[in-house]
């Protein structure tokens, strides 16, 4: 396997590019980090031409930058301070996985500055430090170590309880990640969900996942491929190995980072296939539904077949002071020279177990980093052309090695290597970078979503998760390590596969794609050997977890908080079930010998499977296994509460009006002064868009059986051409809304009921029809009707012009109703009079909503007719002391609380809620609902506000308002029932502390006989 | 819980499409006692094993049905029944 350029092969290897400065490498760039070539990969070229500031100080970086790298390529190896002992980090895997990189950008906390794009004038702010990162107070946390081992906030402090208060206020301040933007600068930001369904969804964007889409597509599937990188071609992005024996011949002797573009351009762009970058698959959910997060977006993924294709990341290993900035993983320091063109280092040292390390050593020579040695944990080093390569170019390669500790003063000075047990130190070498090359570990989450905890898999030497559900595939480096031809033939058979809903085909790993042997954790004292980065757990702490009792991984994870920090398990799952394997007994569930004593047993090369770690289970992932903001799972999901509008909506935007929601409809509130609109109406005539009622036609043999079972009145005797008034009760009696109930036909009903919960009232109908099994018709008419209100004295002149049936009182009376034409539209017309006033309800189809609307306007304008709006109408409702179930009332409010009392005969076998409405009646009332009214210039209470007698509360006001016909303030109170009787006087405390007194009245404030309804 | 539920009207659809509306027990007769009634209406037995259930087809064609489901097994295990009328 030769590493070489793409346009001159052969390229010495040593050779190296030279750190070239781009074009505006200022004063800034003062590591003299920036490529603008590679041996072995290509490069970004473009200039340095976007300024951010990391904490105020400016910095200048590629438009191809992320934040994290354009901070490493300025200098910066301090990204933030550890969560519990505020210990320097710094770039670790730069690709998003753990909590390293967390930075507060433009106020938004917790941003990982590896997976963001730098911006123009973007504000950097470190996390977690004060006064700064580099200078941390806090950092006297890490002399206190052993002092706070896990389960600290558990076990101390608890006594006594002013210390438990004092500490928890300290440790909260010590502890945590970013502060969230109280301020408010961010109120701008909307999140929202989206919804997909393709016939194929596609985890991960590298060679399996584009292999798989691109067979899927070649099927005519339409697919949906998700990354959660900033680019496609996942580790090959930036690989610089030369493909081999790979099934697309015109592939083989590309390097990866080659054949993976040609990949790309075979795909993107067709028709069939939808590419989401930077989307984070969060969650696998039964029948195949894809959770993924892109920003502020939710995505929503339901597909026939799911193809987990998110690859591996590089294993941790576990070392003294191996969180020091500076020890970096392999594919992270990969990413910076091939993505971003950053020198990672001066010197730096690698520490391996297999063959592909190699290959980042090469890749590092070729960045004009010095390697100075090569430590790998095979005694016998392998005879292949790239060992040799670098012998000759006199690396120093130590085989039997490990990494026993890393020497650091705040960033890596040198690090320490020795034999496999920890035992003995055998040489230091000075280096600014360690990397880790010791294996690989595949990305389980969504798998183990999909099916429970990862298995070791013992040929393969990793955790797996097989037996996957029906519709469920995985495919590429999640089923271990693989060589691009294997990835790519795997994906594709995947893809081919998942097109036609066949199983899955067996996945197949040979020769030097296994990679047996472990990394060669050292863990000698243990006290500052980080198993978990993200919640700052050393070996040392977890060991003694493990000895309390916490021996199963699932109660170790939780009682310790490893895997539960940021990176949700992705970098420590392993290790963490390394340890557990190795500390405990099986036998006996009883810890085994102290840690370090066992490692060289576990290290050996070549040693076959572990039995104990294959007998550990690693920790079921659970949902999110990315962090996701709780703003993207808040958001809106409008599909689900539609916003509805009238039909005339557009015509009340026109003419001025402000709209309120009520429920799911937009109402319009006013057009202006609703005072004056009240006015308007008692004055002679308005007109009102009254389309948010809902709306029931009931027809069929049982239609008085299913009205009279729901309905608490009797139905029998309603004449056709007459309705009726009637509370409805759910099945425990109480109050759940009225409504009007009009025969209009012989055996044709009509009910329509006040706006709002007509949702809920049209499922109690179905579910009412159904239980019964009635033979009825029943229509939901809400939506299909549009409907205005015509009120004042001078409706019945102005609408008799208008309809062709005759409207005077002697045919037409109060609650009358019946069918007719207006413009030859066909209405049902209904004289009611919630307003106080003579009025008409005219229903007709909502089609003609706009034209009616402007027709009654026209005709109406010599008669002075203006639309007034749903405030209007709330205090022309109060004025007569109507009051709205469910606001003027509450749940348990029996209907007779409205003032609707009335016995219900023996005979009523089926009404809703008969058990109770007698009981109601037996027990009394507590509250009351009843009109009031203030002494003139008397200031007017706010809704909702308290009702006071003798200092003690006794109720609230539920509507409140000023009587422009009165000229004194109205309302309705639930107020207790001793004091609900007319001439009853309660005070009504104000927010500003005054007290108003306020008279119940015997009911409507406004012409209480009603004489104006029927005149 | 995320599964696609099977409305006996509309086929397939998001399980969020629906509303759970309790268990089902059939109405008791208007003879029966108050304590019976009220209990029909105020209590459900919330048993482990099999249950019959009442759903809602709330965002979708407005259908009710019931199902019989067992909350031992797998959230899918959805049988629908026929109304069992009193
Ligand atoms: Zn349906």
């Amino acid at each position: 396997m030769n590493v070489r350029n793409d346009d001159s092969p052969h390229l010495p290897a040593r050779r190296g590019a030279v750190s070239g400065r781009g074009e505006r490498a200022g004063e800034l760039d003062l590591t003299g980090s920036r490529l603008t070539e590679h041996p072995s990969v290509q490069v970004p070229r473009d200039g340095l031409s976007v300024t951010l500031f990391w904490n105020g100080k400016p910095i200048v970086a590629r438009p191809s930058d992320t934040v994290a790298s354009a901070l490493y390529a300025a200098g910066v190896r301090i990204f933030s301070r550890s969560v519990k002992y505020h210990r320097p980090r710094g770039l670790f895997d730069n690709q998003g996985l753990g909590s390293e990189t967390l930075v507060t950008i433009d106020h938004e906390p917790n941003v990982r500055a590896d997976r963001r794009r730098v911006e123009e004038g973007m504000w950097i702010e470190a996390q977690n430090a004060w006064p700064s990162v580099d200078f941390d107070l806090m950092a006297v946390n890490d002399a206190l170590l052993p002092l706070l081992p896990n389960g600290f906030h558990y076990k101390m402090f608890h006594k006594p309880r002013w210390a438990r208060r004092f500490f928890d206020r300290l440790i909260r301040r010590a502890a945590g990640l970013g502060t969230i933007d109280t301020a408010g600068h961010r109120t701008e930001t909307r999140y929202e969900k989206r919804y997909r369904f393709p016939d194929i969804c596609i985890v991960g964007a590298g060679p399996a996942g584009l292999a798989a889409a691109r067979a899927a597509l070649a099927h005519n599937r339409r697919v949906l491929l998700i990354d959660d990188d900033l680019q496609l071609g996942g580790h090959c992005a930036y690989s610089p190995v030369i493909v081999n024996d790979c099934d697309d011949r015109d592939l083989c002797g590309l390097s990866e980072q080659m054949a993976a573009l040609r990949l790309i351009d075979s795909i993107l762009g067709h028709a069939n296939l939808e590419v989401l970058l930077q989307t984070t698959a969060v969650g696998l959910y039964e029948d195949n539904l894809v959770v993924a997060e892109r920003g502020t977006e939710l995505f929503k993924v339901r597909a026939d077949s799911v193809i987990v294709a998110t690859g591996a990341s590089d294993r941790h290993l576990v070392f003294a002071d191996n969180d020091r900035p500076g020890v970096m993983m392999a594919r992270g320091v990969e990413r910076l020279i091939g993505l971003h063109g950053v020198k990672p280092g001066r010197r730096a040292v690698v520490v391996t177990c297999h063959d592909r390390g190699y290959e980042t050593a090469q890749m590092l020579r070729g960045a004009g980093t010095r390697v100075a040695a090569v430590v790998d944990a095979r005694v016998k080093l392998p005879s292949i052309q790239i060992v040799s390569d670098l012998h000759n170019a006199r690396v120093p390669i130590y085989g039997g090695e490990t990494v026993h500790s890393a020497n650091a003063h705040r960033t890596l000075r040198s690090v320490t290597t020795g034999d496999l047990a920890g035992l003995q130190a055998n040489r230091t070498i000075s280096c600014d970078l360690l990397v880790l090359a010791v294996g690989f570990k595949p990305t389980l989450g969504l798998l183990s979503m999909a099916k429970g905890p990862p298995r070791w898999h013992d040929e393969r030497q990793i955790f797996t998760v097989d037996e996957l559900p029906r519709g469920v595939y995985a495919a590429g480096d999640v089923n271990g390590y693989g060589s691009f031809a294997r990835l790519y033939r795997e994906g594709w058979e995947v893809g081919i596969a998942a097109s036609r809903g066949q199983a899955s085909p067996v996945s197949v790993r040979e020769g030097s794609e296994m990679i047996m042997v472990l990394p060669a954790d050292i863990e000698s004292r243990g006290e500052k050997h980080f198993i978990c980065k993200c919640m700052d757990i050393t070996r040392a702490e977890a060991h003694r977890s493990i000895a309390e009792g916490f021996d199963q991984v699932e109660t170790l994870k939780r009682y310790s908080n490893m895997e539960m920090g940021p990176c949700r398990g992705k970098t420590c799952y392993e290790a963490v079930a390394r340890l557990a394997a190795r500390d405990t007994d099986q036998g006996t569930g009883r810890p085994a010998a102290e840690p370090g004593m066992s490692s060289a047993a576990h290290s050996s090369p070549g040693r076959p499977a572990d039995r104990t770690l294959a007998e550990v289970a690693a920790a079921l992932f659970q949902p999110p296994c990315a962090p996701i903001s709780l703003g993207v799972l808040a958001g809106r999901s409008r599909h689900l509460a539609p916003i509805r509008r009238t039909a005339m909506h557009d015509l009340h935007v026109q003419a001025g009006a402000t709209f309120f929601g009520m429920g799911e409809w937009q109402c319009p509130h006013s057009y202006g002064d609703p005072q004056k609109e009240v006015q308007m109406v008692r004055e002679g005539l308005a007109i009102i868009d009254v389309s948010t009622m809902g709306k029931w036609e009931i027809g069929g043999p049982d239609a008085l059986a299913l009205i009279e079972s729901a309905l608490p009145g009797r139905f029998g005797d309603l004449a056709v051409g007459v309705m009726r008034h009637s509370t409805i009760c759910g099945k425990d009696g109480r109050l759940c809304g009225d409504g009007m109930i009009s025969h209009l036909t012989a055996g044709r009903y009509y009910i329509s009921t006040t706006t709002g919960n007509h949702s809920a009232m049209d499922s109690l109908v179905e579910w009412w029809i159904t239980d019964r099994g009635l033979d009825v018709h029943y229509r939901n008419l809400s939506s299909v009707l549009a409907s205005v209100h015509v009120t004042g004295q001078r409706a019945l002149e102005f609408l008799q012009e208008l309809v062709d049936i005759d409207l005077s009182n002697q045919a037409f009376s109060h609650l009358s109703c019946g069918q007719a034409m207006i413009a030859n539209v066909p209405i049902r017309l209904f004289r009611t009079g919630f307003t106080g006033e003579l009025g008409y309800d005219i229903h007709f189809p909502a089609e003609y909503g706009e034209s009616l609307w402007h027709y009654f306007l026209e005709r109406g304008e010599p008669h002075d007719l203006k639309p007034f709006g749903m405030e209007a109408l709330r205090i022309l409702m109060l004025e007569k002391g109507h009051l709205i179930p469910g606001i003027d009332t509450d749940g348990p409010a029996a209907p007779c609380a409205a003032g609707v009392g009335f016995p219900v005969g023996d005979d009523r076998a089926h009404l809703v809620g008969k058990a109770f409405l007698g009981q109601f009646e037996a027990r009394g009332l507590d509250n009351n609902t009843v009109p009031y009214k203030l002494a003139p210039g008397a200031p007017i209470p706010p809704d909702g506000v308290v009702i006071l007698d003798s200092g003690a509360i006794v109720g609230r006001v539920t509507c409140s308002r000023m009587s422009p016909t009165l000229g004194h303030g109205i309302g309705l109170a639930r107020v207790a029932a001793r004091l609900s009787a007319p001439g009853c006087h309660f005070s009504i405390r104000l927010p500003d502390g005054r007290d108003v007194e306020a008279e119940v009245l015997a009911g409507a404030a406004y012409d209480p006989d009603g004489v104006r309804l029927r005149a | 819980m995320s599964f696609l539920l099977t409305c006996p009207n509309c086929g397939r659809r998001e399980v969020e499409e629906f509303s759970f509306r309790g268990q089902y027990r059939p109405r008791p007769a208007h003879v029966e006692s108050f304590e019976v009634r009220a209990n029909y209406v105020f209590f459900e037995t919330d048993h482990e094993g099999k249950r019959l259930e009442r759903w809602y087809h709330s965002s979708g064609c407005r259908r009710w049905f019931l199902v019989e489901r067992d909350n031992n097994a797998d959230p899918r295990s959805f049988w629908f029944s026929d109304l069992d009328r009193p």
